[in-house]
């Protein structure tokens, strides 16, 4: 029996594909009402554990729920409660926006009359009001993934899932896309479930977060959490008038610095909770006699508790090079730790 | 059931979208009835025969005005004349003639002293369809005459005169052809539709979207099934009623005759619809159906009966013909069409098709793919 107020949850889910496991013992809780992003590499199992969970595939053990009924042995009560938006592109090209969304609907049953109002409801919030009557051939790729979203929420489902939902748009169709996600929740209380390999979409959207890499889960919990796991996260710059050596000496065996390093005039200091270690680092240098010349912070991104996690970097951009390691420093430290 | 209404209508928006593929659908047949009705007839015509005649007897005369009479009214041959046997051959065997007939100078001397009379015919043996023609009618022409001294024979004297006595209304060549084309329509609907549709929906992504609905396999079959049927039998009617009209003539035998025709159609159409999806459902990518279905409705249009009688056809052929199911359906189409039959007469082929296509559909049903 699933826990009563989970939107989703899953026990040691497996999914083998002969010898190789895609997916391998999951488990995890997604609360009603909540943006749950699944964050992961190319390749890292995030589509095999979606297909599992809208009961497209079966797993090979363990279970899962989603809107409290099993995928396996109520697949037909799972189908009926969620909305999928899957990868690849998949309304139908021959039809129009209109058509596309109204067909889909008899599937569910809903009454003519409602489908109509539901549709114009939908290809409004999209955007695609003006293109309803053009055959989806006609359409860009925006607006073919709009034109999804809308089709997977034809019957107000319970959960929503999402796989890669801005693959290949421009920043303003991610950004149409987001917003839309934002929207959706706010207003329906809807449960979503993202998966993305984009940082800045998991860290800007998403309530909790799942890393997801070689079928298993790496770590979870909100974006905070994520961070707050990652060792000596924070980076402070301190640029001290004349030798920094004796200031980096002044701070390092107190207890809020993880690492630091000094050269030429700067010390780099990696810090836990770096918001809460300025005031102390700043004290405890000037009754040092140091002179501070400038005090910056680099916050510890989604990237980093990435690297973290998985040892690897995750790219940003869809074709781009993956991000640059951006201080040595902290890749030295991450490796240690 | 519902739903499978729902890809139902799904498909009959698209097909109406196509308009191209239900004119050539329709065109198509027609286009052979067109072309095949009036090139093939059922009888041969104006071969080119080339007569010497070396005998100047009474039954050398009688030979000359049987085959004018060949050439005048059924114009089975055109005939000419020469005077050279030797040049006669040659020119059979540089094209100019289908055969040479050569009367030798004793040939009526023969017959009247009772001695077997002999008439040479040099045949182009290598279009084999003329050349038998040929001999079939010069033997037939020439035992009428008395004493019968077609070589190697022994002459007779008393002659059994066959009169032949149609059974039925002459039929046109191309007007028999349409029960042909109408069974070619059906199995280009099966071709182009149905399982097409469901292997180009498994392609195209668009089924992953569909079984995560409360939709399942089954609805998504059979409404593609049930929109293929109907859009197929429409088409073959349509050619029926084309055929009709451009062969010239409507259809005797009232609404009974019609009803059966119309369900002669949908059984058969769905029949081929079934089989193709017993054959096809697994496979992964539309291309895959256009070479093999192509082959099958050669191999299953030629031993049907549709352009060549099937009892003509060798022992072997003519077995595999019993279990064709175009066979059943054009021998039940012409009954109906030609023959006036009632249900009766018809009920063995109907009896063949149900089961044809309940074995189809059990099939396909059991092949099909159910999951992504
Ligand atoms: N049907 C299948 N047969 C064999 N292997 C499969 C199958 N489906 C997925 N895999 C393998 O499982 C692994 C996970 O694939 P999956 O599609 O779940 O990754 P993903 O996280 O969604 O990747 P991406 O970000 O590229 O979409 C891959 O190595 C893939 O090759
Ligand atoms: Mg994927």
């Amino acid at each position: 029996m699933p826990s009563s107020s989970a939107a989703i949850e899953t026990r040691e889910l497996t999914r083998r594909f002969g010898a190789f496991t895609a997916v391998d013992g999951v488990s995890f809780t997604v609360g009603q009402g909540e943006l749950f992003g699944l964050l992961g590499p190319n390749g890292a199992g995030k589509t095999t554990l979606i297909r599992m969970l809208t009961t497209l595939i079966r797993p090979s053990s363990g279970q899962a729920f989603v809107a409290g009924h099993d995928v396996v042995h109520a697949a037909r009560r799972v189908r009926e409660s969620i909305g999928v938006v899957p990868q690849a592109l998949t309304s139908d090209l021959e039809l129009t926006a209109w058509q596309n969304l109204d067909i889909y609907g008899e599937f569910y049953g809903l009454p003519r009359a409602a489908r109509r109002k539901r549709a114009e409801h939908l290809l409004e919030m999209v955007g695609l009001r003006d293109r309803a009557g053009d055959m989806v051939a006609t359409y860009s790729g925006g607006m073919r993934r709009r034109l999804e979203i809308a089709r997977g929420l034809v019957h107000s489902p319970l959960v929503l899932f999402l796989d890669e939902p801005t693959i290949g748009l421009d920043p303003q169709g991610r950004r149409a896309v987001w917003d839309l996600l934002v929207q959706l929740r706010s207003e329906s209380g809807l449960t979503i479930s993202l998966t993305t390999h984009y940082m800045d979409e998991a860290e800007k959207l998403c309530d909790r977060i799942a890393i997801i890499d070689g079928g298993k889960i790496a770590a979870i919990g909100t974006t905070q959490e994520l961070k707050a796991m990652v060792k000596g996260a924070d980076r402070i710059r301190v640029e001290v008038a004349g030798d920094a050596a004796p200031a980096a000496a002044a701070l390092r065996a107190q207890p809020y610095v993880q690492e630091i390093t000094a050269d030429q005039g700067a010390i780099v200091i990696a810090a836990s909770d770096g918001a809460h270690a300025i005031p102390k680092i700043i004290e405890r240098l000037e009754s040092a006699g140091a002179a501070i010349r400038s005090v910056s912070i680099e916050r510890v991104s989604l990237e980093d508790v990435f690297i973290s996690f998985t040892g690897r970097h995750l790219r940003e951009e869809p074709g781009g090079p993956a991000a640059p390691i951006r201080d040595p420093l902290f890749a030295a430290a991450q490796r240690r730790g | 059931m519902k739903k499978s209404w729902a890809i139902m209508r799904r498909d009959l928006i698209k097909l109406s979208k196509t308009p191209a593929l239900i004119v050539t659908s329709i065109v198509m047949p027609v286009l052979f009835l067109l072309i095949f009705g009036n090139s093939l007839e059922g009888q041969l015509k104006h071969l080119p025969l080339v007569i010497v005649n070396q005998d100047h007897g009474p039954y050398a005369l009688r030979v000359m005005e049987k085959m004018q009479a060949l050439a005048a009214g059924p114009r089975t041959i055109n005939i000419a004349y020469m005077d050279n046997p030797g040049r006669a051959i040659e020119q059979v065997r540089n094209g100019r003639y289908k055969a040479a007939l050569i009367i030798p100078p004793d040939f009526s001397r023969d017959i009247t002293v009772g001695r077997i009379a002999e008439l040479g015919l040099f045949a182009d043996n290598i279009d084999s369809i003329s050349s038998t023609a040929l001999q079939a009618l010069i033997a037939q022409a020439t035992a009428a005459l008395r004493g019968g001294f077609v070589t190697a024979r022994e002459p007779k004297l008393n002659q059994i005169v066959l009169r032949p006595t149609n059974l039925f209304v002459t039929v046109d060549y191309d007007r028999s052809l349409i029960p042909g084309v109408i069974v070619m329509a059906l199995f280009m609907g099966s071709m182009t539709s149905g399982v097409f549709n469901w292997i180009m929906d498994r392609f195209s992504g668009v089924t992953e979207a569909y079984l995560v609905t409360p939709l399942s396999p089954w609805n998504i079959a059979g409404g593609i099934l049930a929109s293929s049927v109907v859009a197929t039998t429409l088409e073959a009617i349509v050619v029926l009623i084309a055929g009709l009209a451009l062969t010239g003539g409507g259809l005797t035998g009232g609404p009974a005759a019609i009803a059966m025709l119309c369900g002669v159609i949908v059984l058969t159409g769905t029949g081929l619809l079934a089989m193709m999806f017993a054959m096809y459902s697994r496979a992964s990518n539309p291309r895959l159906i256009g070479g093999p279905a192509g082959f099958l409705n050669v191999i299953l249009f030629f031993p049907s009966g549709a352009i060549y009688p099937v009892e003509s056809l060798p022992p072997w052929l003519r077995a595999f013909t019993r279990w064709n199911p175009e066979t059943h359906a054009i021998s039940a189409l012409k009954s109906v069409m030609f023959k006036g039959a009632n249900f009766a007469a018809i009920s063995s082929d109907i009896a063949f098709l149900s089961i044809f296509t309940a074995i189809m559909l059990v099939l396909a049903g059991a092949t099909l793919k159910r999951s992504l």
